[in-house]
């Protein structure tokens, strides 16, 4: 209780952090009220209308196919953030333990798996994203494991760098001195001393998840038309970009802007309310 | 006071200073006279370092001075212009402050550094203020001077980097120093050597200093009058002599007690004539380390052997890096030994295996030096209190909430306590958590790793009496670490001198102290600044030469 009303007081007392809540609520209404938000159906194509300007009738214009681009922008918070999320999640439900225990015991095995991250991180994303998609076929949820398989490395340094120097802190001395076990120091007294880095880290990945995935489905390596999704349609709006059909591109660009913002502040609001310095004292 | 003293050389008047709402110095007065050392003392958060920056009106953020005023020659500082602020800083007052290697810019020359002050302050050619900088060196007792001054920050010893700050202080030849815990977390030997030569030099030239420190020793070794701050105000000021005799303020009656060692407590042999049963032995123990990537090999402990029998405790004092917390990790098994034997109540312990060691380990415990870094953040002192105790099989939750309890009891801790998390707690409280979490299973030995270090006169008073109340009633065997010579004399039956890894000599602890045979020992007790015997050694400073403790 006391943790949350301390959440509330930051959150006032910094606008980046209140902009970022904001737009995550909107997110969130996008999402659970899609239905009654939308105000045609997302992808239902209607060739009479294509490529039409914003208008009364379709409030963002229509593409190609004369999908109605506002609707599609609002389903499309569903993808997006069902992809980047479980992406993240699942990366870091990997990447915790690894980084855990690849900290604590250090031998072959541990540089063998820093050497895999260095391996699946040297790769150029888009590269290493068309190809595992191309092989696994073209699916939400394929692009979404392509995704934790990037992000993973990235959690399990971040935490493998804490435990390192966490380790050779005295209160671990003295925890073996009170007979902790391995098990007991590593995840009673290391892991949550560890985990702050990788907490604020999730939010930022959230965001790099959503930039990733629009990026992967604009060069063909992601989701299927008619699936709306942000990326998919500022690729497919591209080629009309130079006839001066701008909004078939912009719109979802700009979502893509509003939600790689909105994860970024939260990931900053959440690096300052982790900062031990503004902790309370007694 | 007379306001027109000819000889005074700082006034500060009424000076009042606050961060926000909050008052941190309250209506402070005194006057400096030239050729004469103040000495300031007061515990954490009386508002000493605070002090020493309005002084030259170089406040921490946020800080602001309300009303008083602080004059040098008659000329107020406040009504300054930033130039002319510029030019009194380091020019006519100089701040010398703790932590001499993190004052030091890392990645110049510390000769370039001294000859830069003097270069900004009273202009000269590079070499001219860079020959001025290696003479002063010599000057404040740096070993080698020419080659020292090229030396970058880490490639000196805290004592030698001490003295480049002092240098860097003196070298514009400013009428006022400030020593603001110039000496903290430097041993007792090069404390010494320090303060003798800032003193020193101040009296040849004549100078105004002002020794800022919460050790009530430093002050009555070296300073020829005494203020005593607490809470943002002085609450007393007089020669130093006749502030040790009668202390007029009762809270600084208690800070002289307190500084006061105890008697020796009666040693558990002379109790009886049967000398007690031997507890621990060790028995030429060696523990080496190999410098990383080179061959160097660093002898941290090199044959040591002592023992202690039950009810006894040992202290083992020695300098920085002369071995003797290697040892005490040694014993409760942290690092294990290279060589040698641990015997603990006739088990060997040197090689057993954690599992075998285990069920031992509730009876051998450790007080960890820093007790804030010591104590996982994230756990409430309950936990942190309650851990050990997974070490005595059987334990249900009631019975360790309650012994949780009786142990915050056993070190005086409220029972609230319980809830709070470390950073909540004063460092004094801190230190008493240690205690308790080492005291859980109650066990027979316990090694102390300094553990009245870094803590404030009153607070490490406490803490000596709660160990002594404890050996008394609980029989508690232990080996004591320290430098602080003070409480080996209040806390230990024998003492073990420690140096490069070896024990230089070993006795009872009235006779070492009355008796020391080795020079070595004798420099150690040389370096002491208890305020009893300072009457008669107060001059010390003019007339002793500098013990040789390892200097490099």
């Amino acid at each position: 209780m006391k943790s949350l009303r301390s959440l509330f007081t930051h959150i006032r007392r910094h606008p980046a952090a209140m902009v970022g809540v904001i737009l995550l609520a909107l997110q969130i209404v996008a999402i659970v009220f899609a239905p009654l938000l939308s105000t045609h159906s997302p992808t239902e194509a209607d060739p009479i209308s294509s490529l039409q300007p914003p208008s009364f009738e379709h409030w963002l214009g229509t593409d190609v196919s004369g999908m109605d681009i506002y609707s599609r922008i609002i389903y499309a918070t569903r993808i997006n953030l069902l992809i980047s999320i479980s992406a993240v999640a699942l990366a870091f439900v990997l990447g915790v333990p690894i980084g855990l225990l690849i900290g604590y015991y250090r031998g072959f095995v541990s540089s063998l798996i820093m050497r895999l991250f260095d391996f699946i991180q040297s790769f150029p994303v888009f590269v290493l994203g068309m190809a595992l998609v191309s092989v696994m076929g073209q699916e939400i949820w394929n692009v979404a494991i392509v995704l934790a398989v990037l992000f993973t490395p990235m959690f399990a340094r971040l935490i493998r760098a804490e435990v390192l120097s966490l380790r050779e802190r005295p209160f671990i001395s003295a925890a073996r001195c009170s007979g902790a076990t391995d098990a007991s120091i590593m995840f009673r007294h290391i892991l949550p001393n560890a985990l702050t880095p990788a907490i604020v880290q999730v939010s930022i990945s959230i965001g790099m998840a959503i930039l990733l995935t629009a990026g992967l489905s604009f060069i063909g390596a992601g989701v299927r038309m008619p699936t709306p999704e942000w990326g998919l349609m500022v690729s497919s709006g591209a080629q009309q970009m130079i006839l001066g059909v701008w909004w078939v591109s912009l719109f979802p660009g700009l979502a893509i802007v509003i939600s790689v913002l909105c994860f970024a502040l939260l990931g900053d609001a959440a690096k300052e309310l982790s900062d031990p310095t503004t902790r309370t004292r007694r | 006071m007379n306001p027109r003293d000819p000889k005074a050389l700082l006034k500060v008047d009424k000076l009042t200073v606050s961060f926000g709402d909050n008052t941190v110095l309250d209506d402070v007065s005194f006057t400096l006279r030239r050729d004469e050392v103040l000495g300031i003392v007061g515990e954490t958060g009386a508002g000493k370092s605070v002090l020493a920056r309005a002084l030259i009106d170089l406040l921490p953020e946020g800080g602001k001075i309300v009303s008083g005023d602080v004059a040098l020659d008659g000329t107020s500082i406040l009504s300054m212009n930033p130039k002319q602020k510029r030019e009194l800083r380091g020019g006519q007052i100089a701040l010398i402050g703790t932590n001499a290697k993190a004052l030091l810019d890392p990645v110049e020359k510390v000769g370039t550094q001294v000859a830069r002050v003097l270069r900004a302050h009273q202009g000269g050619s590079r070499g001219a203020t860079w020959k001025a900088a290696v003479d002063l060196f010599a000057k404040v007792g740096i070993v080698d001077p020419e080659r020292r001054a090229h030396a970058y920050p880490h490639e000196l010893s805290g004592g030698m980097a001490q003295r480049v700050v002092i240098a860097m202080a003196l070298i514009a030849h400013p009428q006022v120093v400030l020593a603001d815990d110039a000496t903290l977390g430097l041993d007792a030997t090069i404390q010494v050597q320090v303060l003798d030569l800032l003193v020193r030099r101040c009296r040849e030239l004549g100078l105004g200093a002002v020794i800022i420190t919460h050790d009530l020793g430093v002050v009555a070794n070296y300073c020829d009058r005494i203020a005593i701050m607490r809470e943002g105000r002085i609450v007393e000021l007089k020669p130093a002599g006749l502030f040790l005799k009668q202390p007029e303020e009762p809270y600084s009656g208690v800070l002289l007690d307190a500084a006061r060692a105890r008697p020796t407590p009666r040693g558990a042999a002379d109790a009886s004539a049967a000398k007690p049963k031997t507890l621990l032995q060790v028995d030429k123990l060696e523990k080496f380390f190999t410098v990383g990537g080179s061959n160097k090999v660093v002898r941290a402990v090199d044959g040591v052997s002592f023992s202690v029998g039950s009810g006894e405790t040992l202290a083992l004092v020695g300098e920085s890096g002369s071995g003797k917390t290697t040892v005490g990790q040694c014993l409760v098994r942290l690092l294990d030994p290279g060589g040698g034997r641990v015997l603990f109540d006739g088990n060997d312990i040197t090689t057993l295996p954690e599992r075998e060691f285990r069920p031992i380990r509730r009876r051998i415990q450790m007080v960890f030096q820093e007790p804030y870094v010591a104590l996982n953040p994230r756990w409430p002192v309950e936990s942190l209190i309650g851990e050990p105790l997974a070490l005595i099989p059987k334990t249900s939750g009631a019975a360790r909430a309650k012994r949780v309890r009786e142990l915050l009891d056993m070190v005086r801790l409220p029972a609230r306590i319980a809830d709070y998390y470390p950073h909540q707690l004063t460092a004094g409280e801190q230190k008493r958590v240690g205690i308790a979490r080492a005291l859980a299973t109650s066990p027979d030995f316990v090694v102390f790793d300094e553990p009245t270090t870094a803590l404030d006169i009153r607070v490490r008073a406490q803490i000596i009496d709660l160990v002594r109340d404890l050996q008394r009633d609980m029989g508690l065997s232990a080996l004591f670490i320290t430098h602080d010579l003070n409480s080996v004399r209040s806390l230990a039956h024998y003492v073990a001198v420690m140096r490069h890894g070896k024990i230089v000599e070993h006795g009872e602890t009235e006779t070492i102290f009355a008796r020391p045979a080795e020079d070595y020992t004798k420099a150690l007790l040389a370096a002491e600044l208890p305020i009893e015997q300072s009457e008669a050694q107060r001059t010390r400073a003019l007339d002793r030469h500098s013990v040789e403790p390892s200097l490099t």
